[in-house]
């Protein structure tokens, strides 16, 4: 842990050195099986699948393109998205930056990477005016895949998921049911979802009552 | 009972499968591709219903869902009752249950038709209005007795057990309409490449065709539609929606579609591999363009007895016969003012039963289809109408005479025409409804007699919709919408369509008539509906226009024309002719009124969707919620939180009051610790080099001199200054601070900050980011606070190196923390914030080490207590947005001398929030110390002033206090920091008067020594 409160920016490195058992905000809903309402399993029938990707870095980014290009693409060995509503990832797939508005950017990278890649990226910024907030507890990453999946999302979001309008590479803020979350295309086959922890538990129970005609199953 | 109207041969449905279905109470028979509708008249029911008002019987008169009388109550038990579904689109089904919304015992004697019988000439329009007005306080009980004689049908006493959903869809083009227009709309559009979405409300597509006569490249109609449909159905960029009403047109082209998907199969939704299957959906539409393939509604003639069950639209006849091979009578009249109307005489004929005549009120009609009917030897009369219909519970015979259409007068002797059916038209109505949902008014077009849709904005009306009636012309018509719309849609190229060849016809003019004229005066005759599901009469609204209604949406409200869920469909044009001729004005002059969504009912499900019982409204949890489940919390709803109110703890096998738990969770805090679940304050990261300016803009306090390490107490104001908000911020570097907001308002300020800084000082350099859910926050507090961290954290508590109003970074059950030496209850406090991914780790192990010193999980009414003790206020409880920092007496916390203008600055300097007798903020300590003050009691200076009294204020918190063991309050209170040991009295609903005194809010420990040590 650094602690550095006496720069100008105070830095904090939020992973403890041992391991402690950790909980994401769908641990308890996806894992508990003594629930009233356990989690669906996936199963032959099952048309949807849904996985929550616990604990990765997210990391948002504040400051315009011209700032913050170069140094991503040196420190992540990614490009920022060249267009509003892009999502990029590095070769190995494991990390991705999104634009999220003009001067800001969402950055996912495996867990326990965050602190070390948001110094990095401070040291090789420097005095420029950008800010990078950890906001890896705040929320968590579900994915969604198979042959109803899209038809899912049209039953929970207002925004045009049609592949020629939503193709892969492509993320956008949208209404969820009555909440808000990102939509992500990553690839063909899946799309993620980027849920805050607190409405998390609405959005997996929201998902799994429109899923039961698919037979939508959850992966634990 | 045997199906004695069903032909033999013909018709779309399948007599290989029987279904049986009960209407009130009987038991019948109908086959696979029946409506209820159908199936009844086949079963020779006359009577489905009675009339609203008159209670008169009444039948069938429509096929679809311009239906006025057959409006049924559907659902074999109680739980799956559904109200005002029309037969003429309900598919049958094996074990359907109906029965007639109105009329008790039953339909054939009805107990409430003698107020029809001896009442009808006393019940004109207003009736009610008129007779029950006085006395106004005995309206309440003259309604429910009125409500209970008439009514459509009733709401379910249960649960629905279904479930529905709504969604979400996009489109280039939406066909709303599945009839010739629409079908060549959507298969031009959709050739061309568009996203097509084709809905049409009825059990099968194909609209008008799929009752024709007429012949597509030489063979039956019918067999156009299914090669169309099995064309459009393998088009991956088409979604065909059967059974779907587009029952709202909103702005931007945003249409709802009701979606029945499983209402012909059974009463509840039957279940498909195990899962439940939604009931019914409503598809949400963002189109680019529309094409309104809505066709036309025939208009039925306006003659005396016309609601005698045996009446029924023209095109109703040929429905029957040619779709569901159900002939609904043996001896027919037709009366008509078109050719077009012939076809029911033809079809009639065909199913081998008599036409007594063809009544024409044209002098000279010599179209194909008149000369069709004389060539199989049918009677036609000319120039003529049928005037009245004779009988009660079924037509036995029509009353035909010679009409003059200019003089509105009857010319010649009436002949009396023995049949059981008349058949009418009066020409046809486009289905204009959707269109004008939007508030575009329809058009009146003289040629057509009808309206046609007015100018919206990517919406193209197709086919009958625009009055284009000729097959091939509707045809033609729907493909040039199609492309046009896939066009506008963006679409560069759009590929021609081959259209099927139709038959031409030779057609004679129609001629305008409405209201066919009586031997009597209209006001004398026998009633002539204009309107049957509203009982309105031809007489009713002479009355209306004579009474000086001369708009017609008065008209329509005096008569109730058109209203609830008929929206004007048959009676909306009669109605307006009627009253543009005692008007003697013309049909546009009159105008026509608002048709409102829905155009047809829909269920309540279907809007609601899947925004019901738990998924109604998001419910936020913190990181620790589980374990507040686990341990009996009771929650509190704030903003969409859940939120810990208290713990009740089982005490000699009972569970404890909310009034003794937070008793015991206070007493913890003040002489032990407690720990309080705080994370759902909100929290804005703020970084940049003008953070620190920005702040001191925003808060009405100073922040140039706050060091890192420190925390912070401030005040948010409006504009108007006006408290908005409150809470701490620390600085966490010179260029980095943490924000706190309230619960409930930090989404609110985190807009406040981003408006101003985009809008007003975007040359500040600062970023905000909200990290409310990336920490979790817990606040151990209370004397043994020190001890319990300190057995769990590296960090140095020294009193002197961790002070109050400190911040430092450390470990807490090895997590990394951030602890903030900040109090809400007054007593020493830490509030512990970590990744809240780890959060439950460290919330747990507190409790390991806080068993030896009873760590007590407080909620947030005990909070509320313990601040209220401390005077401390809880912005939107003890602030309602007329509160100034000055009111609350915190003059500490503004920083009038900052060197630039902050919110509220302005505001605060106005003679007005200058004011001394300004409602100020003050505590209240009753004299009667077991009393409670209500929070919101108003609050008197003079106990026995007369009232109306002067309310000098009122209490905005209040609390019994196990420490001071009395009731204790915080209010405002005019002039109230100048009347510090006053008295003030407040007088209760109840006739008691509580008195209480004026004291300092803070109640317990003035100095702050208790938080300090």
């Amino acid at each position: 842990m650094s602690d550095t409160s006496c720069a100008s920016v105070a830095t904090f490195d939020t992973c403890p050195d041992v391991s402690i058992p950790m909980e994401s905000p769908l641990s308890v809903a996806v894992n508990q099986v003594s629930m009233s309402t356990p989690a669906p399993a996936v199963s032959q029938e099952s048309q949807v699948q849904f996985e929550e990707k616990p604990f990765l870095g997210h990391l948002i980014l504040r400051g315009s393109a011209m700032v913050l290009g170069e140094a991503v693409s040196e420190v992540l060995g990614v490009s920022l998205p060249s267009q509003p509503l892009g999502l990029v990832f590095d070769a190995s797939g494991q990390r991705s930056v999104q634009w999220l508005s003009p001067d800001e950017w969402l950055v996912i990278v495996p867990s326990g990477e965050e602190f070390e890649l948001e110094n990095r990226l401070r040291e090789v910024l420097g005095a420029a005016h950008f800010a990078i907030v950890n906001v890896s507890g705040g929320q968590t990453l579900i994915e969604l895949s198979g042959d109803k999946a899209r038809e899912l999302l049209m039953k929970s979001v207002t925004y045009d998921v049609h592949p020629s309008n939503f193709p892969v590479g492509k993320a956008v803020s949208v209404a969820f049911a009555k909440a808000s979350a990102i939509l992500r295309r990553p690839s063909e086959t899946r799309y993620e979802l980027v849920l805050r922890r607190s409405f998390a538990d609405y959005c997996y129970r929201w998902l799994v009552d429109a899923g039961e005609d698919y037979g939508l199953g959850v992966t634990r | 009972m045997t199906q004695t109207n069903r032909l033999q041969q013909g018709g779309r449905i399948d007599r290989s499968r029987t279904l049986s279905f009960t209407f009130n109470g009987k038991t019948y028979r109908g086959y696979d591709g029946d409506t209820l509708a159908s199936a009844l008249l086949a079963n020779g029911i006359d009577i489905v219903n009675r009339s609203f008002k008159y209670s008169r019987p009444r039948g069938i008169v429509a096929a679809g869902a311009e239906e006025p009388n057959a409006v049924v109550q559907l659902g074999s038990t109680e739980a799956a009752q559904v109200p005002n579904v029309r037969a003429t689109q309900q598919g049958l089904y094996e074990g359907l249950a109906a029965c007639s919304t109105n009329g008790w015992p039953n339909v054939q004697r009805d107990m409430m038709s003698w107020v029809g019988k001896l009442g009808g000439g006393f019940m004109p329009p207003g009736f009610y209005y008129k007779t029950f007005m006085a006395p106004a306080s005995m309206w309440m009980t003259y309604e429910k007795y009125i409500r209970k004689g008439a009514g459509l049908g009733r709401a379910p006493s249960e649960n629905d057990p279904d479930i529905y959903d709504h969604l979400n869809q996009h489109c280039d083009v939406l066909v709303v309409g599945a009839g010739p227009a629409g079908l060549a709309a959507a298969l031009c559009a959709a050739n061309s490449g568009a996203r097509v979405i084709l809905c049409d409300e009825q059990e099968e597509m194909g609209g008008s065709l799929l009752d024709s006569r007429e012949m597509l490249d030489n063979a039956p109609a019918g067999q156009w539609v299914t090669s169309t449909l099995n064309l459009l159905a393998g088009m991956d960029n088409v979604t065909l929606l059967p059974r779907t009403t587009a029952n709202g047109y909103h702005d931007h082209n945003f249409v709802t579609l009701h979606e029945r998907r499983t209402e012909h199969l059974s009463d509840t939704a039957p279940k498909l591999r195990n899962h439940r299957q939604v009931r019914a959906r409503l598809h949400r539409v963002r189109a680019g363009q529309v094409v309104l393939a809505t066709g036309a509604h025939e208009r039925p003639l306006v003659y005396a007895n016309n609601d005698v069950p045996g009446n029924l639209l023209a095109s109703a006849v040929s429905n029957y016969i040619r779709r569901y091979a159900v002939v609904p009578g043996n001896k027919l009249v037709l009366s008509t003012s078109n050719d077009h109307a012939y076809r029911a005489a033809l079809d009639w004929a065909d199913a081998e039963r008599e036409v007594v005549a063809i009544v024409d009120a044209r002098d000279k009609p010599d179209g194909d289809l008149v000369q069709q009917a004389r060539a199989k030897g049918i009677r036609v009369i000319t120039g003529s109408a049928v005037i009245e219909a004779n009988g009660t519970h079924r037509v036995t015979g029509a009353r035909v005479a010679k009409v003059d259409l200019e003089r509105f007068a009857v010319t010649g002797p009436v002949e009396e025409l023995v049949c059981d059916t008349i058949a009418t038209s009066g020409g046809y109505s486009p289905v204009v409804h959707l269109a004008s949902h939007i508030g575009v008014r329809p058009t009146w077009r003289e040629d057509l007699l009808g309206f046609v849709p007015g100018d919206v904005k990517g919406m193209r009306p197709a086919g009958g919709s625009q009055g284009v009636y000729a097959l091939g012309d509707v045809l033609a018509d729907g493909a040039q919408s199609g492309a046009e719309a896939a066009k506008a849609s963006g679409i560069a190229s759009v590929v021609e369509l081959s259209l099927p060849q139709a038959e031409v016809r030779q057609e004679s003019p129609a001629c305008a008539l409405y209201q066919v004229p009586h031997e009597k005066t209209t006001l004398r005759a026998p009633k002539q509906f204009v309107d049957q599901q509203n009982d309105v009469t031809a007489a009713g609204i002479e009355v209306a226009t004579r009474e000086g209604f001369e708009s017609i949406e008065h008209v329509k409200r005096y008569t109730a024309l058109g209203f609830g869920t008929d929206q004007g469909k048959l009676g909306n044009i009669n109605g307006m002719a009627i009253a543009a001729r005692m008007l003697n004005r013309s049909i546009p002059e009159v105008g026509t009124t608002i048709f409102r969504p829905n155009y047809t009912p829909i269920t309540f499900g279907a809007i609601v969707g899947r925004h019901a019982r738990e998924l109604f409204d998001p419910e936020r949890y913190t990181a620790m919620h589980q374990w507040h489940v686990e341990n009996g919390a009771e929650f509190e709803d704030v903003g969409q939180w859940k939120r810990p109110w208290y713990f009740p703890r089982k005490v000699n096998g009972k569970l404890e009051t909310m009034d003794e738990a937070v008793s015991r969770e206070s007493l913890a805090v003040r002489n032990g610790v407690g720990i309080l679940d705080a994370s759902t304050l909100g929290k804005i990261d703020i970084q940049g080099p003008d953070a620190r300016e920005f702040l001191g803009r925003v808060y009405t306090n100073k922040w140039a001199k706050l060091a890192p390490g420190r925390v912070r107490y401030g005040l948010m104001c409006k504009e108007d200054g006006m408290l908005m908000d409150d809470g701490t911020t620390s600085c966490l570097g010179d260029n980095h601070f943490l924000m706190t907001t309230t619960t409930g308002g930090a989404a609110a300020v985190m807009e406040w900050l981003e408006l101003w800084h985009q809008t007003e000082w975007p040359e500040l350099q600062v970023y905000f980011t909200s990290v409310t859910d990336h920490w979790a926050t817990m606040t151990v507090t209370g004397p043994d606070a020190r001890k319990l961290l300190s057995e769990v954290t590296d960090i140095d508590l020294d009193k002197d190196r961790f002070k109050f109003m400190d911040w430092l970074n450390g470990k807490v059950a090895d997590v990394p923390a951030r602890v903030f030496r900040i109090s809400f209850t007054g007593e020493l406090a830490y509030e512990i914030n970590v990744q809240a991914n780890y959060a439950m780790h460290v919330w747990k192990t507190l409790f390991e080490h806080g068993k030896k010193y009873d760590l007590t999980p407080y909620g947030t009414e005990t909070m509320h207590v313990l601040r209220a003790e401390k005077g401390l206020i809880i912005a939107g409880q003890d602030t309602d947005g007329s509160v100034t920092p000055e009111d609350l007496g915190m003059f500490w916390a503004i920083g009038y001398d900052k060197p630039y203008s902050w919110l509220g600055k302005r505001a605060l300097t106005r003679p007005d929030t200058a004011r001394k007798d300004r409602k100020q903020f003050v505590g209240l300590k009753p004299t009667d110390p077991a009393v409670v003050l209500e929070e919101g009691a108003q609050i008197v200076f003079d106990k026995d002033q007369a009232i109306p009294m002067s309310m000098q204020g009122h209490v905005t918190s209040s609390y019994y206090s196990p420490t001071l063991a009395s009731g204790f309050a915080l209010a405002v209170v005019k002039g109230g920091l100048e009347r510090m040991g006053q008295k003030v009295y407040l007088p209760m609903p109840d006739g008691q008067t509580h008195e209480a005194e004026i004291v300092s809010p803070v109640f317990i420990d003035p100095k702050g020594e208790r938080q300090h040590v």
